[in-house]
């Protein structure tokens, strides 16, 4: 069976998807409530609004934008719990909502704010309960939990009541209840919201394993640390469109030309307008101390070897460095809405096969 | 561009073998779950046993001078204690549930599991049931205790009874179901279940025998599905439906049990279309 491909396979593919949400349109108070009954009046809401996407098997996307963008909708239609409006999703060769049971038994879903857990049971009878959904066998399931806790570490966890799990805790629980069948597709929706640091730390380098066992996953996050080192492919969305869909260290590239030098230096400055007046079109700042310097450029127009030596002709240098652009940078234009899709729809895009 | 292996490991194709395995786990945990809590266990069971004996207070009080509508004081005592039971399976755990996790999106997270949402639910029901049914019969043993002893079921109208009786389950679950599937349009489930539980109350015949009732509801309550969760149970139990009108009464419920089976369904793809997640 070990066939090698040229092309990778598209375990995901999405056409057109939009979903409409209609909200009863009700004024507050019985009469109002009296009336909707009556004059039943909604309003509708495009929560989705045309998205095109395809996922090869293997890849990790990272799926982010602004609250209320979309996303988690998006991951509901993926996973067969919503029905579109309109448009075609494919899922390794299923469509979710359709065929919603068989789907199931082949991806794995994490919606940080919500638990599979059953709230009144420990958390080992709750993996027994989805061990037996899936219909998996006594050795396979010991070996994969055994897998499971070697990076999550669920010993402590399994004779616990879910009800009484810490954050962090039930997130771990959650994790492998929902990687228990070990399926080839993961979604996760915000897998480290409200973590600490710690447990963050944890969640990421095991999705970082998934990955590199060659699970396909789709990460939802807001903490953009969390796509840095996991994904290569960020696709970005707002208000249901994609803007963006690419490669994570491209589009660092193209929307983030700006890069930020700070230095340290031996003496305190009377002032930074000599170093200023030496590179045109920087902004140069004192820091919260007279010693510290930062000097932000545009990498287009100014090297980093350029502002070096104009800091040293006025200054000794103790200590310097280049801040890296951060993916940050780039979702924050999107949300600051700064690049939104052209009105033409030719929408900013590396499409992947 | 990455080279792939082509599906790792195909996934074996579905059987029914692990959907009897999930629906039965499901079954177990439901019971486990209710286990949990000791102390709403005893406080349920008070609660039914003040009802039980306030309502086997009034109907002896009321029987005193002699029989009515055909019932004398055991038959009655036998009758309502038989309706006790069978109405307390699939109470409302099942809709409870089900309607608090529609309303709180939390139905996303019973659609991401390899299982049919309805035959999910009745495996629930039928865990649940086993506690429901476990704590009736105390309750039912302590009251026949009190009220000297309760008479034992007609002998020729035994298996029906037990056919019946049994069918109580998946009759109850329908319309259980049913007015828990209304949250997906009404968002507030205390109405629906009021007013699911007045009905039954009323024509199931649990709480007044349907013979008390006036004539044209009672012809109506014979075609609705109520009759079969208290009465038709019970009336075999003391032998008062007997003959043709007992396999009739037994076929109507065996009817509606598959006919709210499959208007659940239809109920379900409807929702299932409008079914729109809150939060996340
Ligand atoms: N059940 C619903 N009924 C009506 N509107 C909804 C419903 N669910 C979501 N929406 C709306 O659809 C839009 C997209 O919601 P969605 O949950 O997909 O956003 P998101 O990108 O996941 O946001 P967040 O980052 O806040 O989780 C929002 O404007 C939201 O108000
Ligand atoms: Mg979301």
């Amino acid at each position: 069976m070990e066939m090698v491909h040229a092309r990778p396979v598209t375990l995901i593919q999405v056409a057109g998807l939009r979903k409409v949400f209609r909200k009863p349109e009700k004024a507050p108070g019985l009469r109002g409530s009296l009336r909707h009954l009556l004059q039943r009046r909604f309003s509708e809401h495009v929560a989705v609004d045309g998205i095109d996407l395809s996922v090869a098997q293997g890849e990790a996307v990272a799926y982010v934008g602004p609250n209320g963008a979309g996303k988690s909708t998006t991951v509901k239609m993926l996973s067969g719990i919503l029905v579109p409006t309109a448009g075609q999703v494919l899922v390794d060769g299923l469509v979710p909502y359709r065929a919603r049971v068989e789907n199931a038994r082949r991806v794995g879903v994490v919606f940080g704010q919500r638990t599979q857990l059953w709230w009144d049971l420990p958390v080992r009878d709750s993996l027994e309960l989805l061990r037996d959904m899936h219909g998996l066998g006594a050795a396979r399931y010991r070996e994969t939990l055994a897998r499971l806790d070697d990076v999550l570490g669920l010993a402590d966890l399994l004779p616990v009541v879910a009800r009484k799990l810490s954050l962090g805790q039930r997130m771990r629980a959650d994790l492998a209840a929902a990687l228990l069948h070990e399926p080839r597709i993961v979604y996760l929706d915000e897998p480290t919201i409200g973590l600490d640091i710690a447990v963050k730390d944890r969640v990421r380098s095991f999705v970082r394993r998934l990955v590199a066992d060659g699970t396909t996953v789709m990460l939802t996050t807001h903490d953009l640390a969390d796509i840095e080192d996991i994904c290569r492919r960020i696709v970005i969305i707002d208000a249901g469109r994609v803007v963006y869909d690419g490669d994570l260290q491209s589009v660092k590239d193209t929307h983030v030309r700006e890069r930020s030098m700070s230095f340290e230096l031996a003496a305190g400055l009377p002032g930074v307008d000599r170093i200023a007046a030496r590179l045109p079109g920087a902004q140069v700042r004192a820091g919260s101390d007279d010693r510290e310097l930062t000097v932000t450029f545009d990498r287009m127009t100014l090297g980093a070897r350029e502002v070096l030596a104009a800091v040293l002709a006025e200054a000794e240098i103790v200590d310097m460095h280049i801040d890296e652009p951060a993916i940050e940078t780039v979702v924050r234009k999107v949300y600051a809405g700064q690049l939104r899709p052209e009105p033409d729809g030719g929408v900013d895009r590396e499409t992947v096969s | 561009m990455t080279f792939v292996t082509a599906g790792a490991v195909p996934l074996p194709a579905d059987t029914r073998s692990r959907r009897i395995r999930a629906y039965r786990s499901m079954a177990r945990m439901a019971l486990k779950s209710l286990l949990a809590y000791q102390t709403s266990f005893l406080f349920g069971m008070l609660a039914s046993a003040f009802g039980v004996l306030s309502m086997l207070y009034l109907w002896r009080s009321a029987l005193a001078a002699g029989p009515r509508q055909g019932f004398d004081w055991p038959q009655m005592k036998a009758y309502l204690l038989v309706a006790f039971v069978v109405g307390s399976l699939v109470s409302s755990y099942t809709d409870y549930r089900m309607a608090n996790r529609i309303q709180q999106g939390d139905v996303a997270m019973d659609l991401v599991r390899p299982v049919d949402y309805q035959w999910s639910r009745l495996a629930e029901s039928v865990g649940f049931a086993v506690y429901e049914a476990g704590t009736a019969i105390v309750v039912v043993l302590a009251a026949a205790a009190i009220f000297g002893g309760m008479p034992p079921p007609d002998r020729d109208t035994v298996p029906l009874f037990i056919l019946s009786a049994l069918l109580v389950l998946p009759l109850r679950f329908g319309i259980v179901y049913l007015s828990g599937l209304l949250v997906f349009w009404t968002q507030n489930y205390v109405g629906v279940q009021a007013a699911r539980i007045a009905l039954i109350t009323l024509f199931s015949g649990a709480l007044v025998p349907l013979a008390f009732l006036p004539e044209w509801m009672r012809v109506i309550a014979t075609y609705l599905p109520f009759v079969g969760m208290a009465s038709t149970p019970a009336l075999l139990y003391t032998g008062s439906l007997d003959g043709s009108d007992a396999t009739t009464a037994v076929l109507v419920q065996a009817a509606w049990a598959v006919a709210l089976w499959w208007l659940a369904r239809l109920m379900w793809s409807a929702a299932a279309r409008k079914l729109t997640v809150h939060g996340g």
